[in-house]
């Protein structure tokens, strides 16, 4: 429906674009709908027009979950634990 | 590739896969969006899931939804003298009544493929004696771009540009789908990328008056993994809210910058979407202040909507979430990438080329 990419800004123009590093290839992108865009922020880009800021801080706290919801996976359970014979 | 690998981590999928089956049920969640189709297909998201849990394919693919009335318009404006149609890569394949896209692009190049609806601007400056029609297609997500491009299209007074507008809205038709018995749906993955745009509040009604969960979703593995987790979770707690997954990139309220321009260039009215039918205020025409660069305004609207998708086709009902792919008979036979009969075939975002692709679904 609509792939769409992040990338960071490299600089930005006075006609609303902005060059952004797209996994290391370096691609135009107007940026006429993120007009609070700085250069060094990562932005989702789509068809060539950048459609919205990246939070890194929400992004980072996503992960974090995950790696939570990873830790809770491999911790014995508490059955395990009980069921385990004193040495 | 920042922002996108971290997120595609097998070593952090169990966490997810474990939570979920702890409060798993029998449920159905419509992915809407091909993009999600497709990631499901590419990563077996399935087959990680407990078999209660039910993924259905929704309409959110921008060309499969398109009329052949739509296409068969395009390559008319392409044989005018004078006249290039530009338009995305993958409606250049879609059948119509009068041949593909693409079949005149090798022909006679009145067709160009674009990446950008700027790249269709600049075809017109680059050529002043060519009028370019940009056929548009797309949601929420590629609209802002046309209106972006009209709007400049505008202010610079480009007089050999216009627009053949085949936008289409989601929430419209999220709503047809849950009003018809036949689709049967219990919680809803929404489109990331469209919620960028639209925000949260546009699928409010989903959960206030259908008691649908939605949750709008980022489109690697670990998101939709977590969504199909906060769905259940919401389903355990006896809730029914929106709740936003792809937090790094959905604001609740989305984009206004983006629905403004929008709103400035483009009309809603009740729109044909392929396999759908008519859906009220689903479909988005060029403003009367802009009918000097609308196609529609300047060469007349798209008359016939027959179908010329393969006898047997069954796209409709994939699209509506009635069937999966393999359940049509011409899936996997008659109906190929290389030989498609429908256009969930067709585009790289069907979810028929999603199964075709992956290997999914059973072949005759």
């Amino acid at each position: 429906m609509c792939l769409a990419v992040p990338a960071q800004v490299l600089s930005l123009d006075e006609t609303g674009h902005a060059c952004v590093d797209l996994d290391g290839v370096h691609h135009e992108a107007c940026v006429e709908l993120v007009p609070d865009v700085r250069i060094g922020d990562f932005v989702i880009v789509h068809a060539g027009f950048a459609i919205s800021l990246i939070d890194p801080q929400e992004a980072e706290e996503t992960l974090e979950l995950f790696r939570q919801l990873n830790r809770l996976a491999r911790a014995p359970s508490t059955l395990d634990q009980a069921a385990e014979p004193a040495l | 590739m920042k922002y996108l690998t971290e997120f595609r981590q097998a070593s952090l999928r169990d966490g997810l896969v474990q939570a979920i089956s702890a409060v798993a049920r029998p449920v159905r969640i419509m992915e809407v969006c091909g993009g999600h189709t497709h990631a499901i297909c590419k990563y077996g998201l399935a087959s990680l899931l407990p078999p209660e849990v039910r993924l259905i394919h929704g309409p959110g693919c921008p060309v499969c939804i398109v009329p052949p009335g739509t296409v068969a318009h395009a390559v008319e404006l392409a044989q005018r003298p004078g006249t290039i149609v530009a338009c995305f890569g993958d409606i250049m394949r879609v059948p119509s009544p009068r041949g593909t896209l693409l079949s005149l692009a090798r022909r006679d190049g009145r067709v160009r493929m674009v990446y950008s609806a700027m790249d269709a601007l600049n075809l017109a400056r680059e050529n002043p004696g060519i009028h370019v029609v940009f056929l548009a297609i797309g949601f929420e997500t590629t609209a802002p771009s046309t209106a972006v491009v009209l709007r400049r299209t505008r202010t610079q007074a480009i007089p050999n540009f216009s627009v053949l507008s085949a936008h289409y809205l989601v929430p419209p038709a999220l709503r047809a789908l849950m009003a018809d018995p036949a689709t049967q749906v219990d919680a809803f993955i929404a489109p990331g990328h469209v919620s960028t745009i639209i925000g949260l509040d546009a699928y409010r009604f989903l959960a206030d008056e259908k008691g649908c969960p939605v949750v709008a979703t980022g489109f690697e593995p670990l998101d939709i993994l977590h969504a199909v987790l906060m769905i259940l979770t919401q389903l355990d707690r006896n809730e029914t809210a929106v709740e936003n997954q792809y937090r790094r990139a959905v604001r609740v309220g989305g984009n206004p910058a983006a629905r403004d321009a929008m709103a400035e260039v483009f009309t809603p009215f009740d729109a044909e979407w392929r396999g759908l039918g008519v859906i009220a205020q689903s479909g988005l025409a060029v403003a009367q202040a802009y009918a000097q660069w609308d196609a529609v305004a300047l060469y007349g609207a798209v008359e016939s909507n027959e179908t010329t998708d393969g006898a047997g086709c069954r796209c409709g009902d994939v699209l509506r979430g009635i069937i999966s792919p393999d359940a049509c008979g011409l899936f996997a036979v008659r109906c190929t990438p290389d030989n498609p009969c429908g256009p969930c075939m067709v585009s790289t975002e069907g979810a028929c080329a999603a199964y075709y692709r992956y290997g999914l679904g059973s072949r005759k």
